[in-house]
């Protein structure tokens, strides 16, 4: 008897909400069509390397740092970005010029793409470079995604030499558009 | 997570119905008045429910948006009818659905022939459902933080709440004298299913501050919790069985127990003037089957890599960081829940004496009989942010002796158009009610903000018949 009156209150409710039939047109399929396309901001990479870390002679010097990157081991973010955009930005208060590089290396230390960006020295005034936005869609996309370092090579070609009393500082700072489309 | 969204919308569409239950309350002619009201002025032999047909009621609320607004066969594009409700709500807005299902009702004098206290009991079984608008997570999933660098998205808009469970009544009411009626109601309550996650707070935010190394400043500062009780081996793997005869089965039989009390009374202060105020479910549940807590707890500061070129150097992983910083954890604390409080109250003017058809009534506590009222009703009711409020203004009638009609208009945060209709009447002893709210938005229901129903079938045997 019990289990009679369970299996009742499901009809029941189904007749009681018939009571609400006179009503527009409605389309429930229509929850199949969400699709969320949100556009985040967020920190890539900085660094501040100041003069005095890189005392030197006049020669060409090269320091280089490997950053693990593990962004695209979530699936999640992974299948679901469809573009991304990467801005730099670099400072140099340093009187020798750089060349910048950023390697993406897959999970054998392969370079999938390499970066480079040539910063002039310091002489006077403002040092601010804007780099061309990097724009990953399509097969530079697959790649990027394959990515699990970064590589961050920074070549300091040869000029005045430098001591622990030498100012200036090499500043990069990025930062990436994420573009996703969640269905 | 798209899964996620559509649960979240399709529960947001059945959630409407505010509990105020202005036409019932206080249609004294009708017994399961006093569920509203255990002082309501009631009175019979003894009376019992045509099981499962005696009480069936549901609410549905939504005050920012109707199931049009989101469902509507238009052509245009669900994005941006979910993007235009988003835009349009704030996070006070809020969804409701509450359904009840009385099983089995019944009542009876207690006492002699002149005795005016009664007995009432019963089972029902009631469904909850609260969420307000999740204004500011929803922004950030539809659109990200791009365009909103230097907003805080506040976590705390995340807050809902929901539960299955039944309830075993047993009530007492009795006239004190010709002017006071007094009634108080004990509840057990057996919740098969609660979820609640109403305590959340922090905030995800990018701002850009000059002078800072980075480029942006980005924090989540996240204390998230949600609370379930009856539904944590629904979400294992290894399940296999029906959830909803499950969640059933624990309702009834193996569900959290708790405990509560309704307590009203009615006064008169002439004939024709009276007053009657009630608090419904003041009570908790102690959720303590198969319960599992999940939380979101800690603070995370995300810069990016960093590269410092030196060779003593950790790589970092930023992801792994993340997870460390606020990491998922799951407990097993026992939890308790308080019901949502209800507070009624009415002022009624009753006037147009009945000539009553019948050669004479000689009792002598025969009381006049009044064609008409007029009156005010007010109704609170406890939720997670503030209390919901609504203000009914009423007008019954008896059409015949055994037929009364009761008209309300009510003000409340879904609706100021809100008209609603009851009817009770009684064919020999089958006592037969419905009573519909809204009943403006009956011309087309997919717009309506709010709705509720009820309707009921009793077997009565008054009090005169003795």
């Amino acid at each position: 008897m019990k289990a009679n009156i369970l299996n009742r209150i499901p009809k029941i409710l189904v007749f009681a909400f018939l009571f609400f039939s006179c009503s527009s047109d409605l389309d429930f399929d229509q929850t199949k069509d969400l699709r969320l396309e949100p556009v985040f901001v967020a920190n890539l990479a900085y660094f501040n390397v100041a003069a005095t870390q890189l005392i030197n002679d006049g020669s060409p010097q090269v320091v280089s740092d490997v950053q693990s990157f593990d962004a695209f081991k979530d699936e999640f973010f992974r299948d679901n970005l469809v573009k991304a955009e990467f801005d730099f930005e670099v400072e140099n208060t340093i009187v020798r010029a750089f060349r910048i590089e950023m390697l993406l290396l897959d999970a054998n230390d392969q370079t999938l793409e390499a970066n480079s960006y040539s910063v002039p020295a310091y002489s006077a005034g403002s040092n601010v470079i804007k780099f061309p936005t990097e724009v990953y869609e399509n097969q530079r996309l697959d790649l990027l995604k394959q990515t699990v370092k970064l590589k961050f090579i920074v070549a300091m070609e040869s000029g005045p030499p430098l001591d622990e009393h030498s100012k200036g500082n090499l500043k990069f700072r990025s930062s990436a558009n994420v573009y996703m489309v969640i269905e | 997570m798209r899964k996620a969204y559509l649960i979240l919308m399709l529960s947001l569409q059945f959630v409407c119905f505010s509990q105020n239950r202005q036409l019932l309350y206080n249609f004294t002619s009708i017994p399961q008045s006093s569920l509203v009201n255990p002082g309501a002025d009631v009175s019979y032999k003894y009376y019992f429910g045509i099981p499962v047909l005696s009480g069936i009621s549901a609410n549905v609320g939504s005050s920012s948006f109707s199931a049009y607004d989101l469902f509507a066969n238009n052509g245009v594009d669900f994005n941006d009818k979910v993007r235009n409700i988003v835009n349009n709500s704030s996070n006070k807005d809020k969804a409701q659905v509450n359904e009840q299902l009385e099983l089995f009702s019944g009542g009876f004098r207690v006492g002699g022939e002149d005795s005016q206290s009664y007995v009432s009991f019963g089972v029902y079984q009631e469904f909850d459902f609260l969420m307000y608008v999740p204004k500011d997570p929803a922004i950030f999933a539809l659109y990200g933080n791009k365009d909103y660098v230097g907003k805080s998205f506040n976590l705390a808009d995340i807050n809902v709440r929901a539960e299955v469970l039944s309830v075993l009544h047993v009530g007492f009411h009795k006239k004190l004298s010709e002017k006071f009626v007094l009634g108080g109601r004990a509840k057990l309550y057996s919740s098969g299913a609660n979820a609640t996650s109403t305590r959340n707070s922090g905030f995800i935010y990018t701002t850009q501050i000059p002078g800072t190394p980075n480029l942006y400043t980005q924090i989540i500062s996240s204390n998230l919790e949600l609370r379930t009780s009856g539904l944590a081996k629904f979400t294992k793997d290894e399940y296999e069985g029906n959830v909803a005869e499950d969640i059933a089965h624990n309702t009834f039989f193996n569900g959290s127990l708790g405990l509560g009390l309704d307590a009203g009374f009615t006064y008169y202060f002439r004939d024709n003037l009276q007053f009657t105020a009630s608090i419904i479910d003041l009570g908790f549940v102690n959720q303590s089957k198969d319960i599992e807590t999940i939380t979101y707890k800690g603070n995370y500061r995300y810069e990016g890599a960093n590269p410092i070129f030196e060779f003593t150097n950790d790589p970092e992983d930023v992801f792994d960081d993340f997870e460390k910083a606020i990491p998922r954890d799951t407990l097993y604390n026992k939890y308790t829940t308080w019901r949502p409080t209800k507070l009624y109250s009415s002022v009624q003017y009753s006037f147009g004496e009945s000539r009553s058809d019948e050669e004479c009534n000689c009792k002598a506590s025969a009381k006049k009989r009044y064609l008409n009222a007029i009156g005010g009703q007010m109704f609170a009711m406890t939720m997670p942010n503030e209390p919901f409020i609504a203000f009914t203004a009423f007008y019954r009638r008896s059409i015949f002796e055994k037929l009364d009609f009761k008209a309300t208009y009510t003000l409340d945060s879904y609706s100021s158009k809100n008209i609603g209709l009851g009817l009770s009447g009684t064919i020999g002893k089958v006592n037969i009610y419905a009573l519909v709210d809204n009943v403006l938005e009956y011309r087309d229901v997919s717009k309506a903000n709010s709705l509720a129903f009820q309707f009921g079938i009793n077997f009565i045997v008054p009090e005169s018949e003795d």
